[in-house]
């Protein structure tokens, strides 16, 4: 349907996601490394949504907001990672544990204030936070000024891993440090939320409290807080994601707004049941994503996947990989 | 909101409410020749947006389905209008040559696609215009609405669904002009005569006086007590035998219809039309407007989409912080006045009110025609 005439017209900024493709008439052995290469890339991608979706998986996959300021507590991570690193010259690492406690607090208050009033209302609380995500971006544009902001990534994360070079010695397939750094962070941050909600009591609680809420009020468990502290937790993690992202994109108020649909695209695919959907959601939506934009365009390839989640959420709102129970 | 329990005395003219609304109307039509220029195009503007708010208002606040996707519908007609525009450039305007729209000249495209040609003769475009918008979301809500989804993820997928068409919009550059959209477009002129600035005002006043009018005709008949039975209870209104999918596709598609012409209706006036208004911050603004001014009341969307604009124009002459404000209005709104501001005008002056006969004895027997209205006999207040 679309051929290689209309990639020839896009914007310079899809050309530069084009070069793998642009390479595969040169040499038929090319075309395999720039595959595998689009592939790799793919888990770049894979990396970026599995972190920026897991503050979301906390949040609406296990407490059932309708969380769309999630994009903005990104942000606010990205902030505070900047603030820290132009004020106190930090290395980017050190930051994110600042950037975690303060995105967490933030959320911790708009629990209090926002969404406690508002449980068992979906759509009220899809518009507070709608409301509370302007308000955020507002406010960080009040501070810091609409400006563009750049965050250093540390100098030994920079640079990359060949995998397969050419006779010439010139790298055919790589991937660099940085996304590497940001899968295995990804990674890491999964493996310790499922220790928390599978191996810790206060994660008992918070799965207590999912199942049956009274019940677990009944039985002693301070529902109120244990909301506090899970929906805290998530925000610190989007802010973890944010803090970790910034050295790859710009630093600007509406950042949020870009890993927004994503993520939420990421949590419903996977589905909201087990933890580690996210990590399949993730999994898929970015590879299918990369590997879709080598044969096609980058354009095509998020409409596409787009639909795909369009008609996944028809047939199966639950996510791809939830067990049907009888309810 | 109240449940209007239908009588026989509803067909009786509600003649306050004709008489509110003809006064109304009146101050819009003197209003052209008491303001300046920039304030009649921006108050042009505001009635469009009024009228995308009440489409919106059809389908979210008597319906229950919450939809980012009405920027969508909107931008679709206004596409439509777009191309017929820029088809019929004046020659002397036409500065690059060729019979082909300066966008695609520039992107490369040596002959006009099939399916932009035919948007070159008025009738076509007329008919582009709703049919577009209304075709999308016929097979978008046939596609929704009959499963098992349901409201939470019917938003997500319109959100979706705007995030998509975007991306769309913004990578076929040689057809849609991409992120600049289509600008420099023709003025709208009927028989080789250009209408001028009033002009337009009023044929923007008559829509959006159009649809205030089919949105209160519609809710305040049997279809409309169905469409808000629907709202309050799903299963019930399946129950009784009514086809709640097909009623939720016709009110889907018939407010993409309304609000793709007021997309069309904006064209001319903005004279350009870009992906700006695919995005989802358009159709979260669409939605604001509702929400603000009230939802399941026609008045509260109309006016808060009027009054909000009015004051963002004014407010951005001093500070550049203006959707702060619209955020935290919207917090404090969703807290603490859940049905919008229009639950704050008191019940006397509500349009509801205005358009309701006068209450009936309690001794008649009423013959009540829809069956819906048995399970809850008495009239229920709902909300404060």
């Amino acid at each position: 349907m679309l051929d290689l005439a209309l990639s020839s017209m896009l914007s310079p900024v899809y050309l530069l996601a084009q070069e793998p493709a642009a390479e595969e008439v040169v040499k038929e052995a090319f075309k395999f490394s720039s595959l595998a290469n689009q592939v790799l890339n793919g888990f770049g991608i894979v990396g970026i949504l599995l972190l920026t979706a897991l503050g979301l998986a906390i949040t609406f996959g296990v407490m059932r907001i309708i969380n769309l300021a999630h994009g903005e507590f990104i942000m606010l991570g990205a902030y505070i990672t900047f603030w820290m690193q132009d004020t106190f010259n930090m290395d980017l690492l050190m930051t994110i544990p600042f950037a975690f406690v303060g995105t967490a607090i933030v959320g911790a208050i708009v629990e209090l204030t926002i969404i406690r009033r508002l449980y068992g209302r979906p759509l009220e609380t899809l518009l507070a936070t709608w409301g509370l995500s302007i308000v955020l971006q507002g406010v960080i544009k009040l501070i810091f000024t609409a400006q563009l902001k750049y965050v250093k990534a540390p100098s030994y994360l920079s640079g990359g891993i060949d995998l397969l070079k050419d006779e010439a010695g010139s790298p055919l397939v790589s991937i660099s440090y940085y996304r590497t750094f940001i899968i295995v962070v990804a990674l890491a941050l999964l493996a310790i939320t499922m220790f928390l909600f599978y191996g810790t009591s206060w994660g008992r609680q918070i799965r207590a409290v999912t199942q049956n809420r009274s019940m677990a009020q009944c039985l002693g468990v301070n529902t109120k807080l244990v909301d506090m502290g899970t929906f805290a937790y998530g925000c610190g993690l989007a802010g973890i994601a944010g803090a970790v992202i910034s050295a790859l994109k710009t630093v600007a108020p509406p950042m949020g707004q870009d890993y927004l649909v994503d993520s939420w695209m990421v949590v419903v695919t996977g589905g909201v049941d087990k933890l580690i959907g996210i990590l399949a959601g993730a999994f898929l939506i970015g590879e299918s994503n990369a590997v879709l934009a080598f044969f096609l365009n980058d354009p095509t390839a998020r409409v596409l996947v787009l639909g795909a989640v369009i008609v996944l959420i028809r047939y199966r709102p639950e996510g791809l990989f939830t067990v049907q129970k009888r309810t | 909101m109240s449940n209007v329990v239908m009588g026989y005395k509803q067909s009786t003219f509600p003649k306050k409410l004709a008489i509110v609304s003809g006064i109304i109307l009146l101050a819009f039509v003197i209003l052209p020749f008491m303001v300046g220029s920039f304030q009649l195009s921006l108050m042009s503007k505001l009635l469009l947006f009024g009228a995308l708010a009440v489409s919106l208002d059809l389908v979210w606040g008597f319906t229950g389905i919450l939809s980012f996707a009405h920027g969508v519908f909107f931008t679709l007609g206004g596409y439509a209008v777009a191309y017929y525009l820029k088809l019929n450039l004046s020659a002397e305007n036409n500065n690059y040559g060729g019979d082909i729209p300066d966008f695609m000249v520039w992107n490369g495209l040596e002959v006009l696609p099939w399916f932009i040609a035919p948007l070159k003769y008025f009738p076509v475009a007329f008919l582009a215009m709703i049919g577009v918008p209304a075709l999308f979301a016929y097979i978008t809500g046939s596609f929704i609405f009959r499963s098992k989804v349901s409201g939470v993820y019917i938003t997500i997928i319109t959100l979706a669904l705007s995030s998509a068409l975007t991306t769309f919009f913004i990578s076929q550059q040689a057809y849609t002009g991409g992120t600049n959209g289509i600008t420099d477009v023709s003025k709208l002129s009927v028989f080789g005569m250009v209408i001028p600035p009033v002009g337009l005002y009023f044929l923007i006043l008559a829509y959006t006086a159009f649809v205030v009018a089919l949105a209160w005709w519609l809710t305040q008949s049997n279809f409309g007590l169905i469409l808000r039975s629907i709202n309050e209870n799903e299963n019930r209104i399946s129950f009784l035998g009514y086809d709640v999918a097909q009623y939720k596709i016709f009110v889907w598609t018939l407010s993409a219809a309304l609000a793709g012409v007021a997309g069309g209706l904006f064209v001319p006036l903005n004279r350009f039309i870009s992906p700006v208004y695919l995005a989802v911050a358009f159709g979260t603004q669409v939605v604001i407007w509702v929400a603000i001014g009230g939802r399941g009341t026609i008045v509260g969307p109309l006016a808060a989409a009027m009054i909000l604009g009015q004051v963002q124009n004014s407010a951005e002459r001093v500070t550049q912080d203006w959707n702060l404000i619209v955020g935290i209005l919207l917090l404090v709104v969703v807290l603490f006045i859940p049905n919008g501001l229009m639950s704050l005008v008191p019940k006397k002056f509500s349009l509801s009110n205005l358009s309701k006969p006068k209450p009936m004895p309690e001794t008649v027997v009423k013959p009540v025609a829809p069956s819906v209205s048995e399970p809850q006999p008495e009239p229920v207040q709902r909300g404060s």
